[in-house]
């Protein structure tokens, strides 16, 4: 099991390409991966789920992986978020 | 991979999707288009929705999503169903989602290796799909 806490910094928030973007890339893993924002957790595999977030600029969101790759899983999507996202200070929960 | 074909009345539509998809979906996904009648005008083409669903199958799909948009659409569909045997059939999944929305969906769930019921079923999730924000 492997978590990051990040901040959305693009300000268009996760939309459709990035979105569609971290959906390809959790596919690539084994590990079930979940994104959770405000309470709401969405399955990072699937494309109409995290949409369904609609997750804004500035929100808090946590990625978390849980499998056999999972440490890799996360690495990944933090490299294909890049400047879009930063991480939240230390012991920042989601709200 | 799961291919797609879109069909629409409008051959602009149709390309235009299929930038979009590429766009978020990859370009690697494969998706063919039936827009338009022969001569370039509004309308469906039956033997146009045969030929793009045919060179998905031939092109390596391991099943194709096929999206349409309205009316007529509709029946020059089945004309063109009408041509792929039983084996084909088998291969092919028509959806009832609305055609932008149910295209990226299903464009990026075959982008990851998903299966052909997989990727119909993201397609069908386009239909109950939140746009704007709910706060």
């Amino acid at each position: 099991m492997a978590e990051l806490h990040l901040t959305i910094l693009d300000p268009s928030g996760l939309h459709a390409r990035p979105a569609a973007q971290v959906v390809r890339t959790a596919g690539r893993f084994q590990s079930r991966i979940t994104i959770n924002v405000g309470g709401r957790t969405a399955d990072v595999k699937s494309l109409i789920a995290v949409l369904g977030l609609t997750i804004r600029p500035g929100a808090q969101i946590t990625l978390a992986a849980d499998g056999p790759d999972d440490a890799a899983a996360l690495a990944a999507l933090i490299a294909e978020l890049g400047a879009a996202v930063q991480p939240s200070s230390n012991g920042a929960e989601p709200s | 991979m799961v291919g797609l074909v879109l069909i629409s009345h409008s051959s602009s539509i149709a390309d235009g999707l299929r930038d979009m998809v590429a766009q978020v979906a990859g370009a690697e996904v494969l998706v063919a288009t039936a827009g338009g009648t022969d001569d370039g005008r509004l309308g469906t083409s039956a033997p146009r929705i045969t030929a793009a669903i045919r060179s998905t199958l031939d092109g390596g799909a391991d099943g194709t999503v096929i999206l349409l948009d309205l009316g007529s659409a509709a029946l020059s569909l089945e004309l063109a169903l009408e041509e792929f045997d039983d084996d084909e059939r088998a291969r092919l999944r028509v959806s009832e989602a609305p055609l932008v929305e149910g295209a990226i969906l299903a464009a990026v769930q075959a982008s990851v290796g998903a299966t052909l019921d997989e990727v119909a079923e993201a397609a069908a999730s386009a239909a109950s799909m939140q746009k704007m924000p709910k706060d």
